[in-house]
């Protein structure tokens, strides 16, 4: 489903993707792990389109499509999603207005029809109870007053609600409570599907402990150094990232 | 109708002076009112920039084109633009009433709607009394130009207690045939003692001509009475529009105006509110949107006279292309004006690098037990939002409306009265979905 090869980008003015290579099937849950700074939260963006990053060589194929082509609207109607790290809050704009718009632009794209009332708000219901979010936030301003805990669990509802291909979660567990890290875990869990790839990028094992992956990848200084299944995880918690580096330095 | 809108070679003061003659002759009392007013505007001339209070709007533009008073003009059966409101609608076309295109319903006791004319059949006196007592004082040229040139109004009277469910629609319609003309339109209201209103002027003009309005509006508002003022400013792309607008409140007597600015080439309104009586307040919703080559400006001036008084002003202005901004926001608290609270907003959004918005909050504060707070911000469409709007599948041009509409939601919130802001939203959404079309 996704292929990368080779790749390198700047964020902004300093280059932190040196020559960065992975290989996503459908189906699969994948977990990049990686110390501050080596380049997890560049590799989301840079897959997302946003603005500020450059790619200065390699390629991003994504259903046989060159991805690093297409501008931001364009991969999330081909099925791309982003989990923002840092939600942004958009006042005046409601929630629903938000999901509605987002998923009716996917739809078309995809030669459906829109949604009627009726049928957009039962799905988008059901997907709020998966949630455990409240119908009031439907009318709120996108992540307007939420906490921590309230937006990555929007960031999921939005996930749910447009049943992306490709969903990259960018440090999801980062500033949730053992209770928000679960629903957010189950939601995740079960938006698991054989034609649907996920990507995790993390700093710690723990969300691995609820989203079990099919591999791990450990990202350093702007290149995949190591990669194995869950259990190279576990070892990871356990020794820090200075052995793999060391490894890889050999 | 000879000079049309064109450059002319006589002095702007020799025109007007000359259009007033040919206009108005004889020896009445307005007459000679009108012909005061015209000397005083005579003396003083337009305004200019070393006018502070005109430090951002250049008249120049204006001053050297040559206007004649406007005739009453036929109509296009079909005004999509207009509102349906329930109740009583008065249309002026160039500023003078269209009673076919009126509809003037049944009032309820205690409430009188009136054309100034049909108040001048009836009271003559009384009009010119009401003028003189109001209008010749006042400093402004331009005030007083439309106290020399007025063809026609409205006029609302609440008797005290008198409760208005409906709202009063007055549309000023401009037609083509208003090219090279002026109208002075005028608006009085005067609410009785716990009287309630709506008042809806709406500012309309769909051809390609050049026009000047020149528009007066006054309340004055009794004990406990209150008066919701919407005012939406539509003209036609090349007219110029200057509106004075001013408010006398007494004890608990409340007011509110959304001032909503999206036409004409030059579009100025001035606002006065001046809190006569403890417990007054005063409500300045506005919103200014100047795109292309638009100069729109919002000029307020609350003063607070008594103690406890009470104000909230809120201005948004979103410039694009071009255009070019301007609030002016003075708030005055007297020296025995204890106990007031005032607070102040003026917030801006550029959309492009050649638009400006120039935003100046001025506070004269006399007094030491008062709570005024203000504050000013201008900027640019936030980036990390849009990207979000985006990476969910909304266009880039989608997510830039959504994000403009956003911002303008806090004034379009304000107002209570559903067609109205049912249509300002629509109007609002056409208007910077077609200009993001045009940038790319």
């Amino acid at each position: 489903m996704l292929t990368i090869k080779n790749l390198h980008a700047l964020a902004g003015e300093k280059q932190v993707l040196k020559g960065l290579d992975l290989e996503v099937g459908a189906g699969e849950v994948h977990a990049i792990m990686g110390p501050n700074g080596s380049g997890k939260s560049t590799l989301a963006q840079v897959l997302a389109g946003r603005e500020g990053y450059s790619v200065t060589d390699g390629s991003v194929t994504y259903k046989g499509k060159d991805l690093l082509a297409l501008p931001p609207e364009e991969r999330a109607r081909e099925g791309v999603f982003l989990a923002f790290q840092y939600p942004v809050e958009i006042p005046g704009v409601n929630n629903v207005y938000l999901l509605k718009a987002g998923l009716n632009a996917i739809r078309k794209h995809r030669g459906e029809s829109e949604m009627d009332a009726f049928e957009f708000l039962t799905l988008v219901r059901e997907k709020m109870n998966l949630m455990q979010m409240d119908e009031s936030f439907l009318n709120r301003g996108v992540n307007e007053g939420f906490s921590g805990g309230e937006k990555k669990r929007n960031e999921i509802l939005q996930m749910a609600v447009l049943e992306p291909a490709l969903a990259l979660l960018d440090e999801t567990d980062s500033g949730l409570d053992i209770d928000a890290l679960r629903v957010v875990a189950n939601g995740v869990n079960s938006l698991r599907r054989q034609d649907r790839a996920i990507v995790m990028v993390t700093h710690y094992q723990r969300l691995l402990d609820y989203i079990e992956p099919d591999k791990v990848h450990v990202l350093s200084d702007g290149k995949i150094i190591k990669s194995g299944d869950k259990s190279l995880a576990l070892e990871l918690e356990k020794r820090g990232y200075d052995w793999v580096k060391q490894e890889a330095a050999a | 109708m000879s000079a049309v809108g064109a450059k002319s070679t006589a002095s702007p003061i020799e025109r007007y002076k000359a259009a007033f003659d040919a206009r108005w002759q004889g020896n009445d009392e307005l007459t000679a009112l009108r012909r005061a007013a015209l000397d005083q505007f005579l003396s003083t001339g337009f305004p200019t920039q070393r006018d502070e209070a005109w430090k951002y709007t250049n008249l120049r533009r204006l001053e050297t084109r040559s206007f004649t008073p406007a005739d009453a003009s036929a109509l296009d059966a079909h005004q999509p633009d207009w509102l349906t409101t329930a109740g009583t609608r008065i249309v002026l076309v160039n500023g003078h009433w269209l009673p076919a295109l009126s509809s003037q319903t049944a009032q309820p006791p205690g409430v009188t709607v009136l054309t100034l004319k049909q108040w001048f059949q009836r009271e003559p006196a009384a009009v010119a009394a009401y003028l003189k007592e109001h209008d010749q004082l006042t400093g402004n040229a331009l005030e007083q130009l439309n106290l020399a040139f007025f063809e026609d109004g409205v006029v609302v009277n609440l008797a005290d207690n008198a409760v208005l469910d409906a709202p009063i629609y007055i549309v000023h319609q401009s037609t083509t045939g208003a090219a090279g003309c002026m109208s002075h339109p005028r608006v009085m209201v005067r609410a009785g003692r716990n009287s309630r209103a709506t008042i809806i002027e709406h500012y309309l003009g769909a051809n390609e001509a050049e026009y000047f309005t020149n528009a007066v509006t006054r309340f004055e508002i009794a004990a406990g009475g209150a008066i919701t003022h919407y005012r939406g400013q539509r003209e036609a792309p090349r007219a110029f529009h200057i509106g004075h607008i001013q408010t006398k409140l007494a004890k608990d007597a409340r007011y509110s105006i959304h001032d909503i600015q999206l036409g004409a080439s030059l579009g100025r309104t001035g606002i006065t509110a001046v809190l006569e009586g403890s417990g007054a307040d005063a409500a300045l919703f506005g919103l200014l949107t100047p795109m292309g080559t638009q100069h729109l400006d919002a000029h307020t001036r609350i003063d607070h006279i008594a103690p406890h008084t009470t104000s909230e002003e809120d201005y948004r202005g979103i410039a694009g292309g071009k255009g070019r901004g301007v609030f002016n926001g003075k708030i005055i608290v007297r020296p025995d004006a204890q106990k007031i609270d005032s607070r102040q907003s003026s917030r801006n959004l550029l959309l492009s690098p050649t638009a400006e918005i120039d935003t100046k909050p001025e506070l004269e504060i006399y007094a030491n037990d008062v709570k005024c707070s203000h504050g000013a911000t201008t900027g640019q469409l936030d980036a990390t939002a849009l990207f979000y709007l985006r990476s969910r599948g909304l266009s880039e041009s989608d997510a830039r409306a959504l994000l403009i509409r956003a911002f303008a939601e806090s004034i379009l919130s304000t107002i209570g009265l559903e067609p109205v802001r049912a249509a300002l939203e629509k109007q609002i959404d056409e208007r910077f979905k077609l200009a993001n079309e045009t940038k790319a």
